[in-house]
């Protein structure tokens, strides 16, 4: 499927509940609301035209007054590919794991548990494995982390 | 006596004798300086560099410096790269493992200072002098193969200096 035929597809099944981003990129992004997110993460992996099988990334991006959890997806068998974004209130950032639907997105999780503090729900293995061992200073990741030994780039 | 020729800087001559006198140290600090077996530490691109001092371009193994898979055999770790801080304990264990007399080479800005990383960096950490006693610092990002080897050359003219027994107050 090219990007745009992707896009009617989406829009004709999952109109309701993703809405179309305009971010100028080749692949299209989404923008989806938390209570939505395994309904719509089970209807792209099971719609026989959609068939989004391979799970190829998770981040999270700290826009100070929110946090943003982007997820892409892809699919093998049709060849296509879309991004998906979930915004997350930053004081208390919390999302379902859906590493029901896409086992891959165990580790993603975890890392994104571990950099940026934001919570998982029903996460099987929420333990940390990048940071120190012995690490207590935090979620390095988020903007407005600092340490004793942090040095800022000073302004040239 | 073409012995006393070939190494005149660690044998005296007697008159008229045809014994060669030289003491323990030296021999053992030699020997030491020409058999600097080093454990392979390569953790960023420095590595590179060390990897192409070992080939044979440069040909590391005509200091006596044949790289060790196991910190037991080794006498020098080279840390060539980023020490972060989850790897800062690791290393701290390899040289521990180490056998006396043990060396340690920083190469490459990272082991100095931080390196580039040193802004802006929640994870590698401000030197490895934190972590275990450097003899030898080799500054660039990443070194030459010359530098390296210079810096090696270095080291041996600093275990060929010490004393018999200075290692042990280490």
């Amino acid at each position: 499927m090219t990007p745009d035929e992707l896009k009617d597809a989406v829009a004709g099944k999952l109109g309701d509940k993703m809405s179309l981003l305009d971010t100028g990129r080749m692949v299209p992004m989404f923008e989806i609301s938390a209570a939505n997110l395994l309904t719509v993460a089970e209807s792209l992996r099971d719609d026989a035209a959609l068939k989004f099988d391979y799970f190829c990334n998770l981040g999270a991006v700290d826009k100070t007054e929110r946090f943003e959890a982007v997820y892409s997806v892809a699919s093998i068998v049709h060849k296509h590919r879309l991004d998906f974004k979930v915004i997350l209130d930053h004081d208390h950032p919390e999302i379902d794991s859906v590493q029901e639907i896409w086992p891959a997105a165990n580790w993603y999780e975890r890392e994104m548990w571990e950099l940026f503090g934001i919570n998982i729900r029903n996460h099987h293995n929420l333990t940390r494995f990048l940071l120190p061992d012995d690490w207590d200073q935090g979620n390095p990741m988020r903007r407005d982390w600092d340490a004793p030994d942090f040095e800022k780039l000073p302004e040239l | 006596m073409g012995l006393i020729k070939k190494v005149p800087v660690y044998a005296e001559r007697i008159p008229g004798g045809s014994l060669v006198l030289t003491t323990l140290e030296t021999v053992l600090h030699q020997g030491q300086a020409k058999s600097l077996w080093y454990l392979l530490f390569g953790t960023a691109c420095c590595a590179i560099e060390l990897m192409c001092t070992g080939a044979s371009r440069y040909d590391f193994d005509r200091l006596g410096m044949i790289f060790r898979a196991s910190p037991r055999q080794a006498d020098l770790i080279i840390a060539a790269g980023t020490i972060t801080k989850k790897m800062a304990p690791r290393l701290r264990r390899l040289y521990d493992q180490m056998a006396e007399p043990r060396y340690v080479i920083a190469m490459g800005g990272c082991t100095i200072k931080g390196g580039p990383f040193y802004y802006d960096s929640y994870a590698v950490e401000k030197g490895i002098d934190h972590i275990v006693p450097v003899d030898i610092y080799i500054p660039g990002c990443p070194p030459r193969p010359e530098s390296l080897l210079e810096g090696c050359i270095h080291l041996q003219e600093k275990i060929k200096k010490q004393k018999l027994l200075d290692w042990q107050e280490k």
